[in-house]
């Protein structure tokens, strides 16, 4: 994985001559596009999250408790698809302009594993939990197992905004003197940066 | 040209350096990530409950249920996003105060944020409330709050490194004209806008001069904006709202958007 994400970000697309840049390179230090991807990040998750909160609030029967489930989740998750698409897109260009500083950053690898937790819960939700609509769509407070999955989206996807913002700060980051757990969790090893134990040894 | 708070009140400098050991910022400075993430969440419960009550205005969304129905439902979430983005905006503004005096996006920021709160608060809640019947005192504060929206868009234009941001508040436009088309129109509208885009991408490869990069940037808006008013205005049999109404959906989104977009851009320029 190492040797890929270090292909991809210092010699894909790279053409001759030693001022070349790779495509990832020439993404992160363009004038322009890469603030353009981080704020339409942004927007999108603005557009996929803040609608899913709604359908997740319904479900969980605080609010729209007139209307029927079916009717909420049928009008608002085409919107929260398409922000979904418009976050993965962004943010797998994103994750291409610095592919190895993610790769090694603790906050990106729980992002990835929480990400992954939430889109198991839609998962389950759709293929288990649904298939009982008829029975609770109506309800105005559907029943705990529809709550429960609604609070875990909840959780999970505030969970994913928390560490995508860590991301920014440099807290823990390869090159830095850290505990072992922190350089084992974030393979420092294998990184451009070395991993340093916390008395500035390096491993 | 660049427009910022240093330029507007230089005499301020000392009391915006100060403002990192007023409190509570010596205790919002250390934990300033945890806050950040606040103005997210806030952003996003905000972002979302507007989405929603304004595309209902344009008559798109929600249709299921009256406008009335949305607002009272949505009405506390949209609340709390308000409030939240403006208590965490303070407490991250003043451990970041030297930057934001510096800023023309934080200018943009503010001016969107009024126009933001004008149009929420004072039109598309009460006009959502009333069924989309937009009352008098509710076209004033539509004056008002689209002033601070075009004042905000106009220092976000003329921002010099700022500028290129503009293109997030056209992009949202773009696409919230393409949810709210139907039929064949649809097809039109959204074939001729990428015609445009790709003509910018193939002009722009060719000459790289900002006045052709400007023009085509004036033109999509056009197209956009034109395509948008013609819908609004031509007579649709069985619609309930107005075009003011829908229009009134599409500046509350957009100024939101525009407020949000500029935030970003402050970490850039």
């Amino acid at each position: 994985m190492e040797s890929f994400l270090t292909w991809l970000q210092h010699s894909l697309g790279k053409g001759p001559g030693d001022t070349a840049q790779s495509w990832s390179e020439a993404l992160l230090e363009s004038l322009n596009l890469w603030e353009l991807l981080e704020g339409s990040h942004l927007l999108g998750l603005i557009l996929f999250v803040g609608t899913i909160l709604v359908v997740d609030l319904r479900l969980l029967g605080l609010i729209f408790r007139r209307t029927r489930v079916s009717v909420i989740s049928d009008t608002i998750l085409p919107l929260t698809v398409f922000g979904f698409a418009f976050v993965v897109i962004t943010g797998a260009a994103l994750v291409f302009a610095k592919p190895l500083l993610y790769y090694h950053s603790i906050w990106f690898r729980l992002k990835m594993i929480l990400l992954t937790l939430a889109m198991l819960n839609i998962l389950v939700f759709h293929s288990r939990i649904q298939k009982s609509q008829g029975g609770w769509d109506a309800e105005s407070v559907p029943p705990s197992k529809v709550r429960a999955a609604a609070a875990i989206s909840l959780v999970g996807w505030l969970s994913v905004i928390i560490c995508g913002r860590f991301i920014a700060y440099d807290w823990f980051e390869c090159g830095k003197p850290q505990s072992a757990l922190i350089n084992t969790v974030e393979a420092c090893k294998t990184s451009e940066r070395g991993a340093y134990t916390l008395e500035g040894k390096r491993l | 040209m660049s427009f910022n708070l240093e330029q507007l009140l230089p005499a301020a400098r000392p009391w915006v350096e100060n403002l990192v050991n007023v409190w509570p910022t010596p205790y919002v400075k250390p934990n300033f990530a945890i806050w950040e993430v606040g103005h997210i969440l806030s952003l996003i419960a905000l972002g979302g409950a507007t989405i929603l009550m304004n595309l209902r205005l344009i008559g798109v969304g929600l249709t299921q249920e009256s406008p009335s129905e949305i607002y009272r439902n949505l009405r506390a979430v949209q609340t709390v996003g308000a409030v939240g983005i403006v208590l965490t905006g303070v407490l991250i503004g003043m451990a970041n105060a030297e930057r934001l005096y510096d800023s023309a996006a934080f200018i943009v920021k503010m001016l969107a944020l009024i126009g933001g709160l004008i149009l929420t608060y004072g039109v598309s809640r009460p006009t959502a409330a009333a069924e989309g019947s937009v009352s008098k005192p509710a076209k004033a504060w539509f004056a008002l709050g689209m002033a601070f929206w075009l004042a905000a868009m106009a220092v976000f234009v003329t921002g010099g490194l700022i500028a290129p941001g503009m293109w997030h508040v056209i992009t949202g436009a773009g696409l919230l004209v393409l949810f709210v088309m139907r039929g064949r129109v649809r097809i039109v509208y959204a074939g001729v806008l990428a015609a445009l885009v790709l003509a910018q991408e193939l002009a722009t490869r060719v000459t790289d001069r900002d006045s052709i990069n400007i023009s085509f940037a004036v033109s999509i808006t056009a197209w956009i904006v034109g395509t948008a008013l013609v819908q609004f205005f031509r007579t649709d049999h069985g619609e309930e709202d107005g075009p003011l109404t829908k229009i009134i959906g599409c500046a509350t989104i957009l100024v939101w958007l525009t407020g949000a977009a500029a935030g970003r851009w402050i970490a850039f320029a």
